[in-house]
């Protein structure tokens, strides 16, 4: 049964090396981002962490910060580790690529950057793999074109807690889905209240 | 200039750079994205040197619906749909890897029967997966559709029993969170029974039609060979991973639904090429019985989903859950804000990730070679492009 890699093992073993560049915070490992690569190459090749195989690669945007997720995974010991790596730039967020240290990286860097926006220095073909260049914005965004039904409610710390935000609100779709042909428009919005436009 | 006096000038120059004798000029060919090696709407940029592959840059998006987008706009519950259209070749198996990911952020046990329910759709979408998978394979080798029909045969008949099941054949919608949607019907068992009896032979027959096949080991024998050290690099997983000789399959090294209660085997390659990725599917499906007929012989009563909230809302945090699908790790990663629908919903598609090392594969065979890679990672499109 795969075992979860205790953070704390895994921090100690990051900062042993790298000192300063690694802490825990809840039950998860966050690595400074401007030793990300050489952070993660610690946890690859030390003999007790092993964490040889990049599982998933993905982001998740908080509204105040990025969150870059990976989970890996070591196949003779397994055990599995979440490893994160917090962004607060939101207008050009930038991370170290770990095309280096994983080839299994350059396609879900290249998915990451597509649909957030996040660059990854060092990565030899960052380009936009869904969607084509010059697409207006960046999809996974949670300002992206701003879509009705923001029900967000309980955390502290998370926005769209406001009451009028209760669903369904007035808001906007776009009228026409895109389509890869398209030479990149932006498309024309229409406010709907429910279903009717208004 | 007419057009005419343009197409013999070009004429007049691909002549002259035929007969000057002055090397070769790279070509680049588009595989696709309409194209029968391609399995649905991939585009592969393959630039040629004579029939040597130089370089191989896939194109995708083609089939980008942004369903992760469209998730974090619905509820736990009203998104098991969309896993159905994300892998459209199992989404059984796509199903219950969503539903884990769920009851885990939700803390919910599920029942017994309903694990074992799922357990056996899971490896009858096994089955059907890798006859498709194997068939379309032996198809980009030339054998023009007839082994791919006769797999075909096997597949309709779990198709007909998700149907008797649940009412679909494709996207199935069957699991839920806490369970499955149905209990099984009458009719289901004594079918099952029938196709688990007759199976064997049927494959006894496809091994006795390809397995000594010399045109089918000209073709695939040698051919996307991949080490299992780059395999690991690369992210490589399901049969893909395991061709290679890498025993990592997470039905044995992270059991979910019970699946330590079964004796299987993992089958694992030698060479890492293309013929040993079919080989190792071949023996999954006779593990895959072997499975079935242990959850059919040891089938629990009891209730068949758990009582769940229609609309529940879990606690704030995040899940990481996989399953092994027909193509490999299959993993949802969910962040719950404690609302009602996800503030994340992330797929990590095995069918996009093992492509990861197509490029690899393919450098340095020809042209022809690279469609036979292609077809041994058995990619599903609509898993590529979400």
């Amino acid at each position: 049964m795969t075992t979860r890699y205790d953070a704390e093992a895994a921090a100690a073993l990051v900062n042993d090396a790298i000192s300063g560049a690694a802490c825990v915070d809840g039950g998860d490992l966050y690595l400074d981002s401007t030793c990300l690569v050489d952070a993660v190459r610690v946890l690859r090749d030390g003999g007790d962490s092993d964490l040889v195989f990049l599982c998933n690669l993905t982001a998740v945007d908080y509204e105040r910060h990025f969150e870059v997720v990976y989970h890996l995974q070591s196949l003779d010991l397994n055990h599995i580790l979440t490893v994160k790596a917090r962004l607060h730039d939101h207008e050009d967020p930038a991370l170290p690529s770990l095309t280096g240290l994983f080839h299994g990286a350059h396609l879900q860097e290249r998915e990451v950057y597509d649909l957030f926006g996040i660059r990854f220095e060092g990565h030899p073909n960052l380009q936009r793999m869904f969607l084509w260049d010059g697409f207006p914005g960046y999809p996974l965004r949670k300002d992206f074109l701003q879509m009705p039904g923001d029900v967000r409610a309980g955390l502290p710390g998370f926005p769209h807690e406001r009451e009028e935000n209760a669903w369904p609100v007035p808001g906007s779709v776009p009228q026409r889905p895109y389509h890869p042909n398209d030479p990149a428009p932006p498309s024309d919005v229409a406010a709907v209240e429910g279903e009717e436009a208004s | 200039m007419t057009t005419s006096d343009d197409t013999r000038l070009a004429m007049q120059g691909t002549i002259e750079a035929l007969t000057s004798g002055g090397g070769s000029e790279p070509v680049v060919v588009n595989l696709g994205p309409q194209h029968p090696s391609t399995h649905g709407v991939f585009r592969l940029k393959v630039t040629l040197d004579g029939e040597i592959v130089q370089d191989a840059e896939m194109r995708i998006g083609y089939l980008h619906r942004s369903m992760e987008k469209l998730a974090e706009e619905r509820t736990y519950t009203q998104n098991i749909p969309f896993t159905d259209r994300i892998d459209y070749l199992a989404a059984m198996s796509n199903n219950l890897a969503y539903c884990l990911a769920a009851e885990e952020l939700l803390g919910i046990e599920v029942p017994a029967r309903a694990q074992a329910i799922r357990v056996m759709f899971a490896e009858l979408q096994r089955v059907a997966s890798h006859a498709m998978a194997n068939g379309t394979f032996i198809n980009d080798c030339g054998a023009w559709h007839t082994p791919l029909f006769h797999m075909f045969r096997d597949r309709e008949r779990v198709l007909d029993m998700f149907e008797m099941t649940c009412g679909a054949r494709l996207t199935t919608n069957y699991m839920r969170i806490g369970g499955v949607a149905f209990d099984l019907p009458d009719e289901l068992l004594p079918t099952l029974e029938r196709f688990l009896d007759d199976m064997p032979e049927n494959i006894a027959n496809y091994e006795a039609l390809l397995l000594e096949n010399e045109i089918l080991h000209a073709r695939a024998r040698g051919v996307g060979v991949i080490s299992p050290e780059m395999a690991i690099n690369s992210s490589l997983s399901g049969p893909v991973l395991r061709a290679t000789g890498v025993p990592w399959d997470l039905r044995k090294a992270s059991p979910y639904c019970g699946y330590e209660q079964y004796e299987f085997d993992v089958p694992v390659g030698e060479r890492g090429d293309c013929f040993d990725r079919f080989l190792v599917r071949m023996a999954e499906v006779k593990q895959s019985l072997h499975i079935l007929r242990q959850v059919v012989d040891a089938l629990p009563e009891g209730p068949y989903l758990a009582d769940v909230p229609l609309h529940a809302r879990p606690e704030p945090g995040e899940a990481y859950a996989r399953v092994e699908s027909p193509r490999g790790e299959l993993g949802f990663y969910l962040v719950s804000d404690g609302g009602p629908a996800p503030y994340r919903f992330h797929c990590r598609p095995p069918s996009l990730i093992n492509l990861s090392a197509l490029k690899e594969m393919s450098l340095g065979g020809t042209l022809a070679d690279a469609i036979v890679t292609l077809g041994s990672i058995d990619i599903v499109v609509g898993e590529i492009d979400r």
